[in-house]
């Protein structure tokens, strides 16, 4: 009896059991621990960065049931990724799986380790889609969402395929009442940048500003609704130093529109930083392009 | 491709068919709805405590007889009860051993969800755990697993691949976490209560012993 259904049963137990092999407990918030990933045999651990609340003091959870301390190398608030140092050695690094092999409708494992044991729930791809911004800005290389339920702490554990490859990392703060997943190629380019950096450059202006909608006839005009009124402006930031004041409706930067801070955000990228863009704006009734040089954000 | 998910239907369906030959549905007078296994062929039947809402119940057997049953044991800590009903050569459910669990497992959930007699759940085991947030009882061992259970799923068996049981489906924790009672706790409930009837033992034990004999 149960031939196949007894394979598909040990099979599923296999691949948690495989993938756990990299998979550790990280105790990095005051409250839930949460999971994590081994990247490489040196001990770089990649996690969810919104369960890492505290910069210091943070321990890792092995798979041998062993606990060491980590440090902090990076964080990527944007694609909610942080990236741990721990020491290295009897460390297994994930077996990443092939990104095209993933296909709607596969089975797929979300596997935690919120405490000593390895935790497991089962699901579906429900949807694969092309490369994505994230609300924070941060750019995904590909849109992978589950119907796997993301218990407490299991965020920054990775979904499995049937075979125990990983597939990506589980974050539920990427999105409300989806289960969201970070395709390998974003992690690993997160990785190398705060390996290398330490951090991800963010642009930056200095402006504070809050969605209004424009007069009519000028909404119209420019085939937009909605603009950004600055109502403050830091002093000796870009946003200063290019001549923006308080009153000034923002229209577009570097000629993509402008109408909610996340738009704004989204165009504030580590490659605009340094680099003079066009930032059309409404004053006194009249459309202007004004010139702003993108500045650093420093956090 | 298509066959081998039509076999692995077909043998979903068969451990479904094999488990319902020992499920019964536990009644309080019509009042309330459980599920319950038969774990002996001369009648003992297992359910939730929480189930067992007075001393007068009915049982309604595979084949759909009802006959009434009593209370033998009640342990309102681990949430089990021990049934009798007078039928015997009665098929009784195999337990099973919960050392060998795996998270990611294949496990089944019988009973009787809002009323509708043997309907099925399934889904993966999460964990065996005593770690789980939101749970009831800190502390308690229980099976979690990612599937629905609904009033009427008490009481009934969690089953693995080969329709062994593995827990007793106790209660939902969080929003979608099944938890059952496992099969060890049940073992040393049933080994207490046979062991306390074989003694000759008051009504209860002394000491508020569990389990309370009744």
């Amino acid at each position: 009896m149960a031939e196949v259904l007894s394979s598909l049963s040990d099979a599923l137990a296999g691949a948690v059991e495989t993938a756990g092999k990299s998979v550790v407990r990280v105790e990095g918030r005051r409250r839930q621990s949460a999971s994590g990933i081994i990247w490489s045999a040196d001990g770089l651990v990649v996690t969810a960065n919104h369960v890492v609340t505290r910069d210091e003091d943070i321990r890792i959870g092995l798979p041998s049931g062993e606990t060491s301390d980590a440090t902090v190398v990076g964080r990527d608030p944007t694609t909610d990724i942080a990236l741990l140092r721990t020491a290295g050695g009897k460390l297994t690094a994930a077996n990443w799986a092939k990104a095209a092999n993933v296909r709607v409708g596969h089975l797929v494992l979300a596997v935690g380790r919120p405490e000593t044991t390895m935790q497991a729930t089962l699901g579906v791809i429900s949807a694969l889609g092309d490369a994505w911004r994230t609300a924070g800005g941060g750019m995904v290389d590909q849109y992978i969402q589950t119907d796997v339920v993301m218990y407490p702490g299991f965020s920054g554990g990775p979904l499995v395929d049937v075979s125990g490859g990983i597939v990506g990392l589980n974050s539920s703060a990427l999105a409300q009442g989806v289960s969201l997943t970070l395709p390998a190629a974003t992690i690993g380019s997160v990785v190398e940048t705060l390996a290398t950096h330490g951090r991800i450059r963010r642009g930056y202006l200095g402006i504070g500003a809050q969605p209004v909608r424009l007069p009519e006839t000028l909404a119209e005009q420019l085939g937009q609704e909605i603009g950004l009124l600055i109502v403050s402006v830091e002093a000796e930031t870009p946003a200063a130093s290019a001549g923006l004041v308080l009153g000034d409706t923002l229209l577009a930067l570097d000629g993509q529109k402008v109408g909610h801070i996340e738009e704004l955000m989204a165009l504030l990228t580590g490659d605009r930083v340094g680099k003079q863009v066009a930032a059309k704006i409404l004053r006194g009734g009249e459309v202007r392009e004004m010139k702003v040089t993108i500045g650093e954000r420093n956090s | 491709m298509t066959d081998l998910i039509q076999q692995l239907n077909d043998e979903m369906a068969d451990v479904v068919d094999h488990v319902k030959h020992t499920l019964v549905h536990v009644t309080n007078n019509g009042q309330s709805h459980g599920a319950g296994i038969i774990v002996s062929s001369d009648g003992s039947i297992l359910t939730n405590a929480h189930v067992v809402r007075q001393r007068s119940l009915q049982v309604t057997l595979p084949d759909g007889k009802t006959v009434p049953a009593r209370l033998v044991a009640h342990d309102a800590e681990r949430d089990l009860a021990l049934l009798k009903i007078d039928v015997t050569e009665l098929p009784a459910m195999q337990i099973g051993d919960t050392q060998e669990l795996q998270a990611g497992q294949w496990v089944m959930a019988v009973g009787h969800p809002w009323g509708v007699a043997g309907a099925v759940t399934s889904g993966v085991l999460i964990d065996k755990t005593n770690h789980l947030i939101n749970q009831p009882s800190e502390g308690r061992q229980w099976l979690a697993a990612n599937l629905h259970l609904r009033p009427g799923n008490s009481g009934g068996p969690l089953v693995d691949v080969k329709g062994r049981l593995l827990g007793l489906n106790t209660v939902m924790a969080g929003p979608e976490v099944g938890l059952a009672v496992p099969a060890d706790v049940i073992q040393t409930f049933l080994q207490e209560v046979a062991q306390a009837l074989g003694n000759h033992k008051p009504d209860y034990l002394e000491n508020n012993q569990r389990p309370e004999i009744v």
